[in-house]
């Protein structure tokens, strides 16, 4: 053990130039904090949090690439989150995913300050009650009725695949992972076939077996295979199991 | 239905105010003829309140006959003709009251002495409709002018309202507290460029203010508004955001609805540039044709993104806009093509050198 107390490392991430340099200052007058790196967008953050392992995340929620949520999600383990925004109605999202505190942009020294000591509480406290990975994927979803899954993120080490998800062909699942089938490539997430069944456009996705999902899109023909047993053809020639289900939902969704 | 009688609780005071008539008509009687006070106070203490109750009826004549519009000749008639059938009516409701009583042996004679203080009764019965009739027409007015004050401060808030909506609908307002954050944060280190970045927000609104009230307004107003705009968003984007202007020297003085490219210009930012980690240029485009002015605003968007990369609404809101002023002559097409968005906003040609 050090003398010191050991010092809160954390990573800024704000795609503003004015509004990292403010954290900067903040935070740079403060005992016992260090920035381990500024992030200026989604794919930095994950990258760096994945590579630096800080204490603690000060974020912001509207970004290109990704957003908060997304980073959130693909970091993939529990680490306390400032969310930092502009935006008041993502809130109650922010508080779905366990963030620490939110605070709305501008906003003062002292309330940082407040934040910062009531993340200090979590770090290193016992790993009790993380947030189920599936819950931020489902919480990482646009807000609203009748909004679905736009992009599938899929985190391979520090980089990140943005996989829109018109570009999917079929998503395979494997014991506790699904593999993404996107443009002849396939990507390996930590995710069950239901969440992410639950969370895509019921009008272009249907679940055709246990183990599989299909973009409706890609389906080029259907063909008996046995008695009460089909395969679908895809596009590019792929064969895939349907089960009886399956294609009692794929012929609900095509009539 | 009578102000009085709309709402409970009134017209127990009301009938009180009429102590001071029972009392006067008591003394009246009682001088004028030889009835004793009990007959004087029994005759006249009912009277009076059925008079209270008959009186009520002049608010009807006067909503019939407004004073404003109704000539003298016909008010005379109206309250006359109402005072006389009011007292006639009062006078037998007196007199079978009066007979009523005449059953007692205390009250013998009582309809002859009755009988002689009819005219006197009549005179004094006529006189107080006329009053209630005057009372009610003051309070008449009092409610009239109530009214108008309620609908003229209705009427403001209305506007107010409307005013305030159009503001909100111009100013985004992340957009003001991103910026104020940039303030903020500049305060720390440059304060000159904090400075400068004040002025240029206060630039930007009073620009909103003052033009978003104007019907027309020369296109380079309209642009200068989309300067300072630009200007604040430069201060949050730095590098990320470039502007490329290709304007038509002919088209300044077209005159354009205020706060046309303003909604325009700040969705090219927000859905496009600030998607984008490398940022990019936003064009914006001027020429005259046919005599149409052409407006083209172009912003690069993340190709990962679904849609256009822009909220409907508010293109929905400039396309609206123009079908409002322009009719078919007003047209705005937003399309995506590759990794841009365009907007292209057409309308017919008005000011300026023709």
């Amino acid at each position: 053990m050090s003398s010191t107390a050991r010092r809160l490392r954390v990573i800024v991430v704000d795609d503003e130039a004015p509004a990292r340099a403010l954290l900067r200052e903040y935070l740079g007058r403060r005992a016992g904090v260090e920035i381990a790196a500024e992030c200026a967008n989604g794919f930095e953050a994950v990258k760096a949090v994945t590579e630096l392992h800080p204490d603690m995340l000060l974020l912001d929620i509207q970004m290109p690439k990704l957003d908060g949520f997304e980073v959130l999600e693909l970091i993939e383990k529990e680490i306390p989150v400032i969310f930092i925004t502009a935006y008041e109605e993502h809130a109650l999202r922010a508080f779905e995913v366990h963030a620490v505190d939110y605070l709305l942009k501008p906003f003062t020294e002292q309330r940082l300050g407040e934040a910062l000591e009531r993340a200090a509480g979590r770090v290193g406290a016992a790993k009790k009650g993380s947030v189920p990975l599936e819950d931020l994927a489902m919480a990482a979803r646009p807000e609203g009725a009748g909004r679905y899954l736009e992009r599938v993120l899929v985190r391979d080490g520090s980089a990140v695949h943005v996989i829109p998800t018109a570009r999917i062909d079929y998503i395979e699942a494997q014991d506790d992972y699904i593999c993404v089938k996107a443009e002849g490539k396939g990507r390996i997430k930590k995710q069950t076939l239901a969440r992410l069944e639950g969370a895509l456009d019921p009008a272009r996705f249907v679940r055709i077996h246990r183990g599989y999902i299909l973009n409706v899109e890609r389906l080029a023909n259907i063909e008996l295979y046995a008695k009460d047993s089909r395969v679908a053809i895809l596009t590019d020639g792929t064969r895939l199991p349907v089960s009886r289900a399956g294609h009692a939902r794929l012929k609900e969704l095509l009539s | 239905m009578h102000p009085i009688l709309r709402r409970r609780g009134r017209l127990g005071p009301y009938l009180a105010a009429w102590i001071p008539v029972a009392g006067l008509l008591s003394i009246l009687l009682a001088l004028a003829g030889e009835a004793d006070w009990d007959e004087v106070l029994l005759i006249a203490v009912p009277m009076t309140v059925l008079f209270g109750f008959e009186s009520l009826a002049t608010w009807y004549l006067c909503l019939a006959a407004p004073l404003r519009t109704t000539a003298m000749r016909r008010l005379l008639a109206v309250h006359g003709s109402g005072a006389a059938v009011s007292c006639i009516l009062w006078l037998l409701a007196g007199r079978a009251w009066v007979s009523l009583l005449e059953r007692s042996s205390w009250f013998e004679g009582a309809t002859r002495r009755y009988a002689a203080q009819v005219p006197l009764l009549f005179a004094v019965g006529v006189l107080l409709f006329l009053l209630a009739s005057a009372v009610h027409y003051v309070l008449i007015a009092f409610e009239e002018s109530r009214e108008a004050e309620r609908r003229a401060l209705e009427t403001e808030v209305l506007a107010r309202e409307a005013e305030l909506k159009a503001l909100k609908g111009q100013i985004n307002p992340h957009f003001l507290f991103n910026s104020l954050n940039s303030i903020a944060a500049l305060a720390g280190s440059e304060p000159g460029a904090a400075r400068a970045m004040c002025v240029d927000l206060a630039d930007l609104f009073r620009k909103i203010l003052k033009l978003g009230s104007a019907e027309k307004i020369p296109l380079s107003q309209e642009l200068a508004l989309a300067d300072s705009l630009l200007a604040v968003e430069k201060v949050r984007f730095g590098e990320r955001l470039a502007v490329v202007r290709r304007l038509d020297e002919g088209c300044a003085d077209c005159l354009v609805p205020p706060l046309l490219l303003q909604p325009l210009v700040e969705n090219a930012v927000t859905h496009g540039i600030a998607h984008l980690v490398e940022g990019g240029a936003v064009t914006i485009e001027t020429r005259r044709r046919d005599g149409r002015l052409q407006i083209v605003i172009e912003n690069p968007v993340d190709p990962d993104r679904a849609g256009g990369g822009h909220e409907g609404v508010g293109l929905d809101n400039v396309r609206r806009r123009l079908a409002a002023i322009y009719g078919a002559e007003g047209r705005l097409a937003a399309r995506r093509e590759g990794g841009i968005f365009r907007v292209e906003v057409a309308l017919p040609v008005s000011g300026g050198p023709a």
